[in-house]
């Protein structure tokens, strides 16, 4: 069960991943994308849209962290602390907060793209989905290098 | 009468609370996962294994934030703060490296 809940962490967060710098990516564009490249097909995106799924995204990969959590400080921090891997710890620690106030910022995200707020909040609709674009490729990048150095049994 | 309910205010207070019940080591509950215990406040329970403080963390974060959410008038953060909003969890991150830096050193 452990095992299938850490996948569902994977696929949860490569989605979230993708959704994200999507529409960072779109979002930084100045002009509207007209052109067929790669690059610009892939920031020509309704930014709206992504909205809703990455709140709903985010969420959900932090109750399924949530749950695997207790595993992890039983069956791989201990052996990191053993290992002397204090930076690994770190890092971990990183990404849990950084996780934590991420879920806190979803409300501001979401309000920030709503159509009355479009134009009076810009720099904050642009910097808060840096930031969050930020947290989800930290944790996703973080998580995958611990797994590689030990695994959930 | 429905509550009123401010998300962006919601947000920042939940940042600000969480950087301070972090620094200060002021958890909700700890979490003991070995046998699954539950103890309130931060003082750790002998012979129960690891603590996490993580839940409790965000516990505090999450109440606090709702507190200000329903009190604290919407114009504070919509008319005030515009544009400054994004400090909020900028500062907060850069606390938590900060006060994780033992472990890098």
């Amino acid at each position: 069960m452990l095992t299938l809940f850490l996948l569902l962490h994977v696929v949860v967060g490569t989605a979230l991943v993708g959704a994200l710098s999507h529409q960072a990516a779109s979002m930084l564009r100045r002009h509207p994308a007209a052109g067929r490249s790669f690059v610009e097909r892939y920031t020509a995106v309704n930014t709206d849209a992504f909205t809703l799924a990455v709140v709903v995204l985010y969420a959900a990969n932090v109750a399924i962290g949530a749950i695997i959590y207790p595993a992890y400080r039983l069956q791989v921090r201990i052996p990191f602390e053993e290992m002397s891997l204090g930076w690994a710890v770190g890092l971990f620690e990183l990404k849990e907060h950084f996780a934590g106030i991420g879920l806190g910022l979803l409300p501001l995200y979401f309000v920030t793209w709503r159509k009355d707020f479009t134009r009076s909040h810009a720099v904050d609709r642009t910097a808060i989905t840096l930031v969050l674009t930020f947290i989800v490729w930290w944790d996703f990048i973080i998580g995958h290098i611990l797994n590689n150095i030990r695994g959930l049994s | 009468m429905r509550p009123r309910f401010d998300s962006m205010t919601f947000s920042i207070a939940f940042c600000l609370s969480y950087m301070v019940a972090f620094d200060w080591n002021l958890p909700m509950f700890l979490y003991y996962p070995l046998h699954g215990n539950l103890t309130w406040g931060s003082h750790p329970l002998r012979g129960a294994g690891p603590p996490m403080a993580w839940y409790g963390l965000m516990a505090d974060a999450g109440c606090f934030a709702l507190l200000a959410a329903i009190a604290i008038p919407d114009r504070v953060c919509v008319v005030y703060l515009r544009n400054y909003l994004w400090l909020f969890p900028f500062l907060a991150m850069l606390a938590c490296v900060y006060l994780l830096r033992q472990f890098f050193a």
